[in-house]
C-alpha cells in the first residue's frame, strides 16, 4: 500500500478525516456521476444524509495544535495534512523551529510518527517520535516536489510526486 | 512675507524639552505597537486553524498594499496641516487591527485588519519624520533623527523580547491584546508634543527661506530630481541584498543546530537593535561634521561583508558576532535614509512625498530579496546565496560611489 500510489492530494482544511474524504470526492465531479457499486443494491435514495455522532471525547481537530518532541521540545505546529488518492493519511506538515518567524521551516513527518492523546483532555499536546536533533536537518516541504517524510525513526523516506 | 528681508531659516522658538521628550516615548510606543504585530499575524492564525494558504494570501495583500500606499502615504502627511493628528489617527488604526485580529479572527475581518494596518503604517512613518523636522528644523534633524532611531530600536528590541515571552507563556492572541493597550501609553505621549512647536511647513520640507520667493515646486518635481532617484535606486539594490539575509541565516542556523537554534536566532535579531541603540545618535551628529556620503559608505560597505562572512562562517556562536554588522548597517540606514530624503527635498514643501518614493524602491527591493535568495539558496547551496547577495551589495555600493553626491547643505 504504502508509496505505490503516485496522486497525492493535499487537503488544506482538513479538520476529520471523513470530512477530507467527503470533500475529495465532492471535488471529483466524476466520482458522483458513475452508479453507486452494486454492494448496496437494496439501498432506496435517502432523503436525509445519514448522520454519525462524534462525542468531544472521540474526535477533535488538528490544525494549528503544538506538537512535542518525546524529550518535550516543543516541535512546532501542524500546519497542514498529506492524503493519498485513497483518503489515507500519509504525513503531517508542521511549522518547524525560529524565533519571531525567522529561520522556521515546514517538514513532513510521517503519520505513524504522531501519537494523539485522548480528545478533549485540556493541555494534552499531541506527541511526535523524533527529536529536534533528528529534524534539524530535514529538507524543508515545498508544494509540487517530491515530499521528503520524515519517518519515526529519523530516516528519510522519499514519496516520489 | 511682506517684508524684503528673507526671515532666518529657522523661526527663533525652540522646541520645548518636554516636546522632545515626549516624542522620543511615542517613537518607542510605536516600535512596540509595530514589533507586536508583524511575526505573530502567522502564528496567530495558525493556531486558529487558518490553512497556509489563506495565510499566505492575507499577508501578501498586505505586502501589497504597503508597497503602492508609500508615494500616496507621503503625499497625505505633505497636505495635512496637523501632523500630530495624522500620527495619532494611524496609530489609532493599527490598534483597531490589532483587536479585529484578537476579537474576530475571521477572513474578511482579518483581511480588512492587515490592509488597513498597511495603509496605516505608510502614513505613520512618514508623519513621524515630519514631526520631527517640524520640531527641530533642518539644522538639528540629523541628531534628531539620530534619537528617533534609538528610541525605535530599544523599542523593538524590548517589544520582541517582552511579547516573545508573552506568546510562549499566554497565547498568541494574549500578544495582539497587548498591543491594544500598548495604544494608551502612545497617545498620551503623544499629546504631550506640543502643537504649536510643530511648524507645519518646515515638516514638509519647506523653510521659510526657501519658501520666500520661489514659486512652491509640484509634487511631479520629485521625480525628475536626480540624486533622489539615484538614492532611491541605491536604497533598492541595498534591501535587495540585505532583506533576505537574516531569514537565511535563520534557515541555515536551524539545520545546524537544534538546541540553540532559537536562542541564536533571538540573538541575531536583539544584538543589531542593541547596536542601533547605542551607535544612531553619533551616525547623526557625524553626518553633520562628516557630510552624508563617508556614513552612508561605511554602512553600505559592511552589508557585501556580512554577505561574504556568512557564506564562509559555519560556527554558529560566530555568526552573531557577525550580526554585529547588520547592527552598524541598521544604525547608518535609520538615520541616514530620512536625512538625505530631508536634504534632497528641501524647500520643496514634499518631504514626506520624497520618503514615500524612497519607500517604494525600498519596498520593490525587499520583497523581490526573498523570492530571489531562495530559489539561489534552493539551486546552488546557502554560500553561494549569500555570495549572490554581497555581490548586488557591491554593485550598489558601487552605484553609490560613482553616482550618489553629497546632500549636506553647504552651510548651516
Amino acid at each position: 500500500m504504502r508509496g505505490d500510489h503516485g496522486m497525492a492530494v493535499t487537503a488544506a482544511a482538513l479538520l476529520a478525516l471523513s470530512v477530507a474524504v467527503g470533500a475529495a470526492l465532492a471535488a471529483d465531479g466524476t466520482d458522483r456521476a458513475e452508479p453507486p457499486p452494486a454492494t448496496t443494491p437494496s439501498a432506496p435514495p435517502r432523503a436525509t444524509p445519514e448522520v454519525t455522532i462524534l462525542n468531544k471525547h472521540e474526535v477533535e481537530g488538528i490544525l494549528g495544535r503544538e506538537v512535542r518532541s518525546a524529550t518535550d521540545e516543543n516541535m512546532g505546529r501542524i500546519v497542514d495534512v498529506l492524503v493519498d488518492h485513497t483518503g489515507l493519511v500519509r504525513a503531517a506538515i508542521i511549522d518547524f523551529g525560529g524565533f519571531l518567524g525567522v529561520g522556521s521551516r515546514k517538514i513532513a513527518v510521517d503519520w505513524n510518527a504522531l501519537h494523539f492523546p485522548q480528545p478533549g483532555t485540556p493541555g494534552a499536546r499531541i506527541a511526535l517520535e523524533l527529536t529536534r536533533d533528528q529534524v534539524k536537518t530535514a529538507p524543508e516541504y515545498q508544494e509540487g516536489k517530491p515530499v521528503v517524510v520524515l519517518g519515526a525513526l529519523g530516516k528519510l523516506e522519499s514519496w516520489p510526486e | 512675507m511682506p517684508s524684503p528681508i528673507a526671515p532666518p531659516d529657522e523661526p527663533p522658538l525652540a522646541p520645548s524639552a518636554r516636546s522632545l521628550r515626549s516624542l522620543d516615548w511615542f517613537i518607542f510606543f510605536v516600535a512596540d505597537v509595530q514589533t507586536g504585530f508583524g511575526p505573530f499575524v502567522s502564528v496567530f492564525l495558525t493556531t486558529q486553524k487558518w490553512t497556509q494558504v489563506d495565510i499566505g494570501l492575507v499577508l501578501s495583500a498586505a505586502g501589497f498594499v504597503s508597497l503602492i500606499g508609500q508615494m500616496p502615504g507621503g503625499a497625505l502627511v505633505d497636505a495635512a496641516r496637523s501632523e500630530r493628528f495624522v500620527a495619532g489617527l494611524a496609530v489609532t488604526v493599527i490598534c483597531i487591527s490589532a483587536l479585529g485580529y484578537a476579537a474576530l479572527p475571521m477572513f474578511p475581518i482579518v483581511l480588512s485588519a492587515a490592509v488597513l494596518h498597511s495603509l496605516a503604517s505608510c502614513v505613520l512613518g512618514p508623519a513621524i519624520a515630519a514631526i520631527s523636522l517640524g520640531l527641530v528644523g533642518h539644522a538639528a534633524i540629523g541628531e534628531r533623527f539620530g534619537r528617533n532611531a534609538r528610541f525605535a530600536a530599544i523599542g523593538n528590541g524590548l517589544a520582541a523580547a517582552a511579547m516573545g515571552t508573552c506568546g510562549y507563556l499566554l497565547s498568541a492572541r494574549a500578544v495582539f491584546v497587548v498591543t491594544v493597550l500598548l495604544l494608551v501609553p502612545a497617545l498620551l505621549a503623544l499629546r504631550g508634543i506640543a502643537p504649536a512647536e510643530i511648524d507645519p511647513e518646515r515638516a514638509h520640507g519647506a523653510p521659510p527661506r526657501q519658501r520666500a520667493g520661489k514659486p512652491p515646486a509640484k509634487p511631479g518635481d520629485l521625480m525628475h530630481n536626480r540624486p533622489l532617484l539615484i538614492f532611491a535606486g541605491c536604497l533598492l539594490l541595498f534591501h535587495l541584498a540585505n532583506a533576505a539575509m537574516l531569514p537565511l541565516m535563520g534557515s541555515v542556523v536551524t539545520m545546524q543546530s537544534a538546541r540553540w537554534a532559537t536562542l541564536l536566532i533571538a540573538a541575531c535579531i536583539v544584538v543589531p537593535q542593541l547596536l542601533v541603540a547605542a551607535l544612531s545618535p553619533w551616525v547623526g551628529r557625524r553626518a553633520q561634521i562628516w557630510g552624508r556620503r563617508p556614513m552612508l559608505l561605511i554602512g553600505f560597505a559592511a552589508l557585501p561583508i556580512r554577505g561574504i562572512l556568512f557564506a564562509s562562517v559555519t560556527d554558529p556562536q560566530l555568526l552573531v558576532v557577525v550580526q554585529l554588522l547588520d547592527g552598524v548597517t541598521a544604525a547608518v540606514f535609520s538615520v541616514m535614509v530620512p536625512l538625505v530624503v530631508a536634504d534632497l527635498t528641501r524647500g520643496t514643501g514634499h518631504f514626506n512625498l520624497g520618503q514615500g518614493i524612497v519607500g517604494t524602491f525600498v519596498g520593490i527591493g525587499a520583497s523581490l530579496s526573498t523570492t530571489i535568495a531562495g530559489f539561489m539558496s534552493d539551486y546552488l547551496g546557502s554560500p553561494a546565496a549569500f555570495a549572490g547577495l554581497a555581490a548586488i551589495a557591491l554593485f550598489g555600493l558601487l552605484m553609490l560611489w560613482f553616482l550618489m553626491p553629497e546632500t549636506r547643505p553647504a552651510e548651516e
